[in-house]
């Protein structure tokens, strides 16, 4: 298996375990969802440090949409709780 | 239409199935569990995306023909000149732009002292006397080499940073590396390698593929000719031990 594969499949597993869980918990909330599945996504493409250089750069645009995305869910959470 | 490999393809469906199933899940049915598969689905797809960038163009059966060519004409030339003597893996301050191996052509038992570069030619002469000469080839560690962003550091944690990002980030060809030295030899171990070792007169004389690409890269972060003293491969741990030259 290479790599990129394993990678994806990490990804993949850990997601959908994700969301099986928050099911599960009673979840209700779509940024608590979405604030998880960031993080994890995030941690684990900073622990798949070999990648070449082309992958960390195309790899490294996602992050920063995905952190957007975080940024504006946690934005919205913080006004929510101080109105 | 542009090629597109099967990351891309695949990540073209996960996006517009993400879209299909996130869109109606929160605005028609108000499903936040799968609104929630579905945004897993855009984000997987946007990984994949990224990735499918970065896989080689080339298919890897054109890779394979290229080179089993190159390895049958330098094994044919080695085998015809009846040489027995082991390559030493040269730095590329000592071999022109990047790291070669050279052959000498007559040997006596003991490695020749190559202290100065070697003019980039096939045939290269290393000392004044007449038997002085031998053959200086690329192999593919010399080509592996170039794969690497900077040329790696002499100690051993730097040479298996250099090693691990070479042989599993770039080439895919083993699960991990580790490297203990211990005086003038480096001994490498590669756990579950996916490139078989050949049994023909050339590889005893330059190693398998994998210890090519081992020797040029210690030779490349050493600064120092290296050759490749031993090399088995059992229970998927393959093991190279390298000499460091003078």
């Amino acid at each position: 298996m290479t790599l990129y594969n394993r990678y994806i499949i990490t990804v993949t597993l850990l997601l959908l375990l994700t969301t099986v869980i928050l099911i599960a918990i009673g979840q209700n909330s779509l940024d608590i969802y979405f604030i998880v599945y960031v993080i994890e996504a995030l941690v684990i493409t900073e622990l798949y440090v070999y990648f070449n250089s082309k992958a960390r750069r195309g790899l490294s645009y996602v992050s920063i949409i995905l952190f957007g995305g975080f940024t504006i869910a946690l934005c919205l959470q913080i006004i929510r709780i101080l109105t | 239409m542009k090629s597109r490999n099967t990351y891309t393809w695949a990540g073209l469906g996960l996006l517009i199935a993400g879209g299909l199933i996130t869109l109606p899940a929160y605005f028609i049915f108000h499903l936040i569990w799968l609104t929630a598969l579905g945004i897993c689905m855009l984000i997987l797809s946007f990984i994949l995306i990224a990735l499918g960038k970065a896989v080689p163009k080339l298919p890897p059966e054109v890779c394979s023909l290229l080179l089993e060519t190159g390895v049958d004409n330098i094994a044919s030339l080695i085998e015809e000149l009846g040489i027995k003597s082991k390559a030493i893996y040269l730095p590329s301050s000592l071999a022109g732009k990047y790291p070669r191996a050279f052959i000498p052509l007559h040997s006596n038992g003991s490695h020749p002292e190559i202290t100065k570069a070697l003019p980039k030619r096939l045939i290269a002469r290393y000392g004044s006397s007449p038997e002085d000469i031998g053959l200086l080839i690329s192999t593919i560690g010399s080509a592996a080499t170039g794969m690497l962003e900077s040329k790696p550091g002499a100690t051993p944690d730097e040479l298996e940073a250099a090693l691990t990002s070479l042989l599993i980030g770039r080439l895919g060809v083993a699960s991990s590396t580790r490297v203990i030295c211990n005086n003038n030899h480096i001994n490498v171990e590669i756990f579950k390698p996916r490139l078989e070792n050949g049994a023909s007169w050339s590889h005893q004389c330059l190693g398998g593929p994998l210890a090519t690409v081992v020797a040029s890269v210690a030779a490349e972060a050493w600064d120092k000719p290296m050759t490749i003293s031993q090399e088995v491969q059992v229970n998927g741990k393959y093991s190279v031990e390298l000499e460091v030259g003078k």
